[in-house]
């Protein structure tokens, strides 16, 4: 870190380059297969459960004994959510991790994504998504092909710049499998995950997205999450409508993510044990879904049934809305492993078909069919959600092959993100982050800053003086270290002021040297970030700044010069990462 | 191979001449009667006794499994694969994976030359029939109906609609004419929302509808012009299109395919026999000559492949059999895992809502 940075000899070895061109690439390939395998394996697997647990629809219809059904739609998230909060007690900090660890560690080049988190998140989400929680299944899907291309980052022995890189790959090919939409997944991989668009970055994501659907499509394919019959947009005046009922799906996915904040505030304040939240959950979930068996799950079928027209009433439509939107908070807040992105899929798509409906019968309009309504709102509910308008968008293409309305769905986007960022910010992930201290809304620079603390840039090379030495005593170690400040520290190891040579010189030799101090020298707690201490600095002259560990004994010293390039240093690597082509 | 075919019949029928205590024991197979029969008697039971020496003679059949109760049981039955299934599980079948089955006349092995899902522990496809719409070309001199979703769409198309008195079909096609694309029919009629949406959507047409439930029904409905539109098995409309003044005309869109088998019931006297039969009635030749007939379509790839023309009507035979890419863009498989598990409750509801709503009418 205190070497001095100068900008990288343009490399002209045209071996070398393709040698580093290919590693990367294959890294994307490997990562994107392996990816792709495990995302369809992860749906199978929960299709399977779901079945075999009786919690889809299809089993419980099949399945002659009705007590069973009512038994298992108590009893088995009750236990799923046992099965989850014990799994959590191994994961080092206690709690799944989510696509916001993935974008925090690629945002602030912290990368390596750790395996066994990754694994323990990854089933204990099985876990919940089979036992029929009310979570979604890409953020666990986006999580696991991140950590693969972490892990796989860690045997090919690549930088931090590949490690990201490679977690992107993973993410592109998860996304591009389970939607069967190679484009939304390099998409999503730069949208979402990498958030800077790098040719080097790229083609290793496309190989990944490519490679992980023509994977999933010759091993184990899996089927779509939805199909649509057809669908036109009848009037070119609909489009305003479409626009409409984008700013109003910015407000249900204002309120959705909210109330996902809220809830988690809640269950934290719980006097429950962590360890038995998601089970009490899974047991609330279970009885309520007695009543309502739409909340139950991913709600596939309640997606599908949504695009219907008079498969429900308005009322229906939004007592099941805003019954699901309280059951995924509940459920998440309480600690169920499982993403956001499906249940805001449903909600979406059971508000737009309420506008739809609404719309259609109040003013008695003849619209095009239910399901473009259901479609655009399930997009613009979605797209602030992950903070991705793009990959929603062609998610809609390349899952319905319908350009008519995959237009609908842009018009209801557009305006989506833009409003849901004023009142809430720029997505979920951004907003958990931020609660955790990762503030990406200032850029990526200022992220990075503040994952660094300036305990890493502590230097040894300070003058220290007893608190009660004379100016004299100060003076002369001062001089014999050839420096111009020393800190007074006290027998305890207190840290008591700074002194500087130039005003010690024009006073007495017998008087104390605390009298002397700088009533405006800095210290700074080691654990603040360099970002705060860059701030700090701003009006700072001097050499170095006194370092206290948390009780205020002096550690170590911070010279401005150090910061500097800590500083210099970030940005180079951030301009590799983000403009290089190789 | 080609030649070794009739070697390999007369090996196996010297042997079963011979393994049998009274080669004029006649084989006991249950089927459908009417012209269905007859067709098989001609390409299936006759030269079957001739190359074997066993007689075949054949018992009414309607469907069901209650066949299976006789004393004693038939040696075969031309059973629909989900009653099949059913019978299977209920240990009221022998098992025939065992059979060792030839391969296509183009030299496909069996394995790949049958259709995916046709060989079950219990029972063998030979061939696959539809459940379609049809309707009288005289009733609709404009626009005609071409498409499931017209059967509901009375405004357009007004007159009687012959169904027929069963929940199976008519749920799949109300959903299907509500805009839920095909696969995703039996995940949605599983939900209580699903299944209320099909039975309002039927409801919608009550007052349209006349049910019907022997087979040859629906064709004379049409012919009398007692209904303008009627569900109906592919086989019989296509029969009564051969008649030249016949103005009767299919809708392929949404056609509902369930596969026919060959069973052999437990306890029945004379399994081998029927094994040999079964291998013999579903070589490429016997299947693509039902399918010439019957318009149905065949188990086998290379007897699809082979179909051509009606032997007495001279038409060409491909159009007319549901498993032909013209017809089978939309057509939907009957799922029937599904329907071995749900259809009692489901014919109980169906039943429940039929008396509601002549309740209502009255």
């Amino acid at each position: 870190m205190n070497d001095t940075v100068e900008p990288a000899p343009p490399r002209r070895d045209p071996g070398d380059l393709l040698r580093r061109v290919s590693v990367i690439v294959l890294l994307g390939a490997v990562a994107g297969i392996v990816s792709a395998m495990l995302a369809n394996g992860f749906v199978a697997a929960i299709g399977w459960l779901n079945d075999l647990l009786l919690i889809s629809p299809r089993s419980r219809m099949m399945e002659e004994r009705a007590w069973l059904v009512t038994l298992a739609i108590v009893a088995v998230p009750t236990a799923g959510g046992l099965v989850g909060g014990i799994l959590h007690r191994f994961i080092p900090d206690r709690r799944p991790h989510s696509p916001a660890d993935l974008i925090a560690a690629v945002q602030t080049r912290e990368g390596r994504l750790p395996l066994r988190t990754g694994f323990l998140t990854g089933l204990s989400s099985l876990v919940s998504l089979g036992s029929g929680a009310s979570v979604g299944q890409y953020g666990p899907l986006v999580h696991m092909g991140g950590t693969v291309g972490s892990g796989l980052a860690r045997l090919f022995r690549a930088g931090t710049t590949s490690d990201n890189i490679a977690i992107a790959c993973g993410v592109a090919a998860a996304i591009s499998t389970v939607f069967h939409a190679p484009i939304a997944g390099i998409l999503f991989a730069h949208e979402v995950v990498l958030r800077h668009f790098a040719l080097r970055a790229f083609a290793p994501v496309a190989f990944a997205s490519v490679l992980g659907h023509v994977t999933a499509q010759l091993i184990w394919p899996q089927p779509p999450l939805f199909q649509v019959a057809e669908a036109e947009v009848a009037h070119l005046w609909e489009f305003g409508l479409f626009v409409v009922l984008g700013v109003a799906s910015a407000g249900v996915a204002v309120a959705y993510m909210s109330a996902l904040l809220r809830m988690a505030r809640l269950a934290g304040r719980m006097k429950v044990p962590a360890v038995l939240r998601p089970a009490m959950a899974g047991l609330g979930l279970g009885l309520a879904a007695l009543w309502m068996p739409d909340i139950l799950g991913m709600g596939s079928e309640t997606l599908r049934l949504a695009f219907i027209e008079g498969a429900f009433s308005h009322w229906e439509l939004l007592l099941v809305l805003t019954l699901k939107l309280l059951a995924t908070a509940w459920c998440l807040g309480m600690g169920f492993a499982g993403g956001v992105f499906s249940p805001a899929l449903v909600i979406g798509s059971l508000f737009g078909a309420l506008f739809g409906s609404l719309v259609g019968s109040l003013l008695g309009l003849d619209l095009s069919a239910l399901v473009v309504y259901s479609v655009c709102g399930m997009v613009a509910v979605t797209a602030p959600v992950i903070g991705a308008p793009l990959t929603t968008v062609i998610i809609v293409f390349e899952l319905t092959a319908s350009y008519p309305l995959t237009i609908a769905a842009l018009a209801s986007v557009a305006l989506a993100n833009l409003v849901a960022s004023r009142y809430f910010g720029r997505s979920l992930f951004d907003r958990q982050l931020t609660e955790r201290g990762h503030d990406l809304s200032g850029g990526r620079s200022r992220a990075i800053l503040r994952t660094h603390a300036i305990s890493e840039l502590l230097s040894e090379d300070y003058v220290t003086v007893e608190s009660d030495a004379t100016v004299r005593q100060a003076r002369d170690a001062i001089v014999e270290a050839g420096s111009s400040e020393a800190y007074l520290v006290d027998a305890r190891g207190y840290y008591a002021g700074t002194v500087h040579l130039h005003e010690l010189f024009a006073a007495g030799e017998r008087e104390p040297a605390q009298r002397w101090c700088d009533a405006n020298a800095l210290s700074m707690r080691e654990d603040e970030t360099v970002w705060e201490a860059m701030n700090a600095m701003r009006h700072f002259v001097g050499e170095g700044v006194a370092v206290l560990d948390a009780d205020g004994r002096l550690v170590g010293t911070v010279y401005e010069s150090d910061l500097i390039n800590a500083y210099l240093e970030l940005l180079e690597q951030m301009r590799k990462e983000e403009h290089a082509t190789a | 191979m080609p030649r070794l075919e009739p070697v390999l019949i007369l090996v196996s029928a010297l042997f079963f001449g011979s393994a049998m205590a009274d080669g004029k024991d006649p084989l006991v197979v249950a089927t459908w009667g009417g012209a269905y029969e007859a067709v098989q008697r001609e390409v299936l039971f006759a030269p079957f006794t001739e190359r074997t020496g066993i007689p075949v003679e054949t018992v009414a059949y309607n469907g069901g499994t209650a066949i299976l109760d006789r004393d004693p049981p038939p040696d075969l039955v031309d059973m629909a694969m989900s009653e099949s299934l059913a019978a299977c599980a209920a240990d009221r079948l022998q098992s025939i994976d065992d059979l060792a089955l030839p391969p296509g006349s183009d030299g496909t092995p069996a394995k790949r030359d049958f259709i995916g899902g046709a060989r079950h522990r219990c029972a063998l496809t030979h061939t696959v029939y539809a459940t379609v719409i049809a309707y009288d070309a005289r009733a609709f001199s404009g626009q005609r109906p071409n498409r499931v979703a017209d059967l509901f769409d009375t405004e357009s198309f007004p007159g009687k609609r012959a169904l027929r008195k069963t929940p199976a079909d008519n749920m799949e096609w109300a959903l299907l004419a509500s805009g839920v694309p095909r696969q995703e029919l039996y995940d949605l009629l599983s939900t209580p929302r699903g299944l209320e949406l099909a039975f309002r959507r039927l409801g919608a047409i009550r007052d349209s509808i006349i049910w019907w439930e022997a087979g040859d029904e629906p064709v004379r409905l049409l012919k009398s012009g007692r209904a303008v539109m009627a569900s109906g098995y592919n086989g019989r409309f296509f029969n009564a299109r051969l008649d030249p003044e016949s103005s009767i005309e299919i809708i392929w869109d949404g056609q509902i395919q369930e596969y026919q088998t060959w069973v052999v019931p437990a306890g029945a006297g004379r399994p081998e026999a029927a094994r040999a039969f079964i291998r013999f009635a579903t070589r490429t030749g016997p299947l693509t000559e039902l399918a010439e007939r019957l318009a149905y379509g065949p188990a086998r790839h290379s007897a699809e492949a082979q179909v051509r023309r009606h032997p007495e009507a001279g038409i060409d035979m491909r159009p007319h059999i549901p498993t032909h890419a013209y017809n089978s863009a939309n057509a939907i498989a009957k799922d029937i895992d599904w329907y071995s598990h749900t259809i009692d409750r489901i014919r109980e509801r169906f039943d429940d809502w039929l008396q509601r709503s002549r309740d209502d009418a009255q």
